[in-house]
């Protein structure tokens, strides 16, 4: 009997907890799952502009993708990109967020200045920074120059333009890196580096041995999410170079955005977006792994 | 209580009965898209109708606009239409035939170019749209350099020919060449005979077919079979190589045409192959160095033509309000006012107004200039066409591949899209 008595409130509270995070649930099937599904299905029929329609095609699609010209120079140039910024970014990042963490005035100051290229929609830093780079009228050759150094030609040179884009990239995003990290860092106890300097370790022992550890969840989950926007990374180059030169900044974003509105073809936009979901999925169910493994 | 949900209801009755008819058009951000927007006020003051144009730039143009003419209503009762969406619009079924209008309003369309009626008017006997504005492509040159005997005793002295508007493209490249200079002696080439914009995509595809056409070439033959991959298609990209590296600024192979202008406009070169509606803004003191310096000849062998045309689409929520806007806008009285104003025309008489003739002089140029251009090829896919040929002369330009691999890849994809759309059979 008393076991009836109690149950009741136990279902009320899960009925409660339902009722409270119905209209979540409800918005986030409508705008996540909704479409997902829906892109999933329609990589599976023959949906194209010109002629809408929802023929069974299976696979057809998939093999479209790979058999397009360049599908696999665009995957390339995405893992290059993607391994090239976040890293770059997680390095620059880390070093910044670890002497802003011993920084004691002006701290405001420093987070105002960092924030403020991630305050700008990506759309304007490209346009910006395409105008920085005109090799004939920019400022940064202007400059450069001044010193002596010949015009970089720096999106038309096939060699230059990807790094010129990985630089940009840079530019907007590091400071996504320096935030979360100096969050996890002003976050971590104190004693266990108290403990160390008694044991006489160095500064460096210190990071290696009492920060890193501590730090590597917080690492995990910022690369994590730097990785997962790397791979959707596509105002830069639609703005900056078309991914030209030749198919040097070619990205896979731009690469399924093409397969949508130039080739009108819906059905195999949609399955590339399903691999690159996979792919991205399949990275961020590692990471995620690998995260719960140390805690 | 009561009462204010009575007040809300009266309010909301009485801004549903009021509302006024308003025509929204998707546009580019070019001048002639400005001029327009200028004589609105009298379209409304005529009709009552508002007209709302929301101007952006055109590579967001066509993204924006697909996904609202397949909408069942669409956010825009008239649309404006670039000559290579035409096929795709046209066989997607998402314009509106205007020939029961035109019929019933009595709308003469012989007034317009017949090359742009054929561009951006007719598709297959069916008239789709009214010719907008053109923008055939020729070469703007710096007329002060040309006229300066000094330069003119100069170039016969070293070529043997005279200094003129060239009739042969081997001309223009011998004037391209010649302006090409080093002017604080550092042994580098600092004022351009020519600027390019080699951008992969649109950019590189329109102007190369000036030197496609200029070499003798052709896009296709009659059966829609690719044969630009010829020997003039590759002499076309060598030529367009060569105007980079040896005559064109740093970085050419990745400007497109708003990058290249802004070297023509800052005086730093000679001549610029190029949409002829560019030559108004160099002529506007606030962005150019050259004001007054820069005219325009065509292509000798005939540039691009280009055009955009007004429609409706069947997505329109007022069909009737957005034909008398189209009616409106290419008025006799307003096409004048536009080209007054420094527009690009596409109706043939207003090249010849003698109002018109006396504020811009070279308008019997712009005329041949539209004439005898070129059709770039117009088909369901021609925008995915662009794209793979855009690819393949920037990759040649930029050396990543040889000229001829990279016109068969292109010609390869053509004949596939052309097959896809049922022009090419084999």
């Amino acid at each position: 009997m008393t076991a009836v008595r109690i149950d009741p409130i136990g279902h009320n509270d899960r009925r409660f907890g339902w009722a409270l995070t119905a209209p979540g649930l409800t918005a986030l099937t409508l705008v996540v799952a909704g479409p997902l599904l829906w892109t999933i299905y329609i990589s599976t029929v023959g949906y194209t502009l010109v002629n809408p329609g929802y023929d069974f095609v299976g696979i057809d699609n998939y093999r479209a993708a790979f058999a397009e010209d360049y599908f696999g120079d665009s995957l390339l140039v995405t893992v290059k990109f993607v391994v090239a910024v976040v890293i770059i970014e997680f390095l620059i990042g880390f070093t910044v967020a670890l002497m802003l963490n011993s920084v004691t005035r002006f701290k405001d100051v420093y987070y105002l200045i960092l924030l403020m290229p991630l305050l700008i929609n990506p759309v304007v830093v490209a346009q910006i920074w395409r105008m920085f780079l005109h090799p004939e009228l920019g400022i940064v050759n202007y400059v450069i120059g001044l010193v002596g150094v010949p015009k970089i030609n720096w999106l038309g040179d096939s060699r230059i333009a990807f790094w010129t884009v990985v630089l940009v990239d840079i530019w907007h995003q590091v400071s996504f890196m320096i935030i979360l990290l100096l969050a996890g860092l002003s976050a971590l106890p104190r004693e266990p580096f108290e403990a160390a300097r008694m044991d006489g370790a160095t500064t460096l022992q210190a990071f290696f041995h009492v920060t890193l550890p501590l730090m590597r969840p917080v690492i995990v989950v910022t690369l994590l999410i730097r990785l997962i926007f790397a791979v959707k990374t596509f105002d830069l180059v639609f703005i900056m170079t078309r991914g030209g030169p030749g198919t040097a900044t070619d990205l896979i974003s731009y690469f399924i955005y093409r397969s949508a509105f130039y080739g009108l073809d819906i059905g195999q936009a949609s399955a590339i977006s399903v691999i690159l979901l996979v792919v991205v999925l399949a990275l961020t169910a590692y990471l995620y792994r690998y995260m719960r493994s140390l805690a | 209580m009561k009462r204010l949900l009575l007040t809300a209801g009266f309010v909301l009755a009485a801004t549903t009965g009021v509302q006024a008819q308003t025509v929204h058009i998707l546009m580019e951000t070019v001048p002639d898209t400005k001029y327009i927007q200028d004589l609105l006020p009298e379209f409304k003051a005529a009709t009552g109708i508002d007209v709302d144009i929301e101007a952006i730039s055109y590579i967001d143009m066509h993204s924006k606009l697909v996904p609202q003419l397949t909408a069942p209503t669409g956010s825009y009762e008239a649309i404006v239409v670039d000559f290579y969406w035409v096929a795709e619009f046209t066989k997607a079924g998402w314009l509106m035939p205007l020939d029961d209008l035109i019929k019933r309003d009595n709308v003469d369309t012989s007034v317009y170019v017949p090359s742009l009626m054929n561009l951006v008017g007719k598709v297959n006997g069916t008239t789709y749209m009214l010719p907008f504005y053109n923008y055939s492509m020729g070469i703007i040159y710096r007329k002060d350099m040309m006229n300066d005997p000094k330069e003119q005793a100069a170039f016969k002295a070293k070529y043997g020919i005279d200094l003129k508007v060239p009739t042969t493209w081997d001309e223009y490249q011998k004037q391209v060449e010649f302006f090409s200079r080093d002017t604080d002696g550092d042994g580098k080439i600092d004022f351009y005979g020519t600027v390019n914009q080699g951008q992969r995509g649109d950019c590189i595809c329109m102007q190369w077919s000036n030197y496609l056409y200029a070499n003798g070439g052709q896009y296709h033959d009659k059966n829609w079979k690719a044969t630009f991959n010829s020997d003039a298609g590759i002499k076309a990209i060598e030529d367009y190589k060569n105007d980079i590296a040896k005559h064109g600024p740093t970085g050419a192979e990745s400007y497109c045409f708003d990058e290249a202008s802004s070297v023509f406009g800052q005086g730093k070169a000679y001549s610029f192959v190029t949409f002829n509606v560019l030559l108004a803004g160099f002529d506007d003191p606030s962005s150019s160095q050259v004001v007054g310096k820069a005219d325009i000849e065509p292509n000798p062998i005939g540039g691009l033509n280009g055009g955009w045309g007004w429609a409706i689409p069947k997505s329109s929520g007022d069909k009737e309000a957005a034909w008398k806007f189209i009616k409106w806008v290419e008025s006799k009285e307003t096409i004048k006012k536009r080209t007054l104003a420094g527009g690009a025309p596409t109706q043939a008489w207003v090249f010849d107004d003698p109002d018109v003739l006396a504020k811009r002089p070279n308008m019997p140029m712009l005329k041949q200039l539209v004439e005898t251009a070129q059709e770039f090829p117009t088909f369901t896919y021609t925008v995915d066409f662009v794209e793979a040929l855009g690819r393949e002369l920037n990759l040649a330009v930029t050396g990543q591949k040889d000229a001829k691999t990279a016109l068969d890849l292109a010609a390869d994809e053509f004949n596939k899209l052309a097959k896809k759309d049922g022009l090419l059979k084999e």
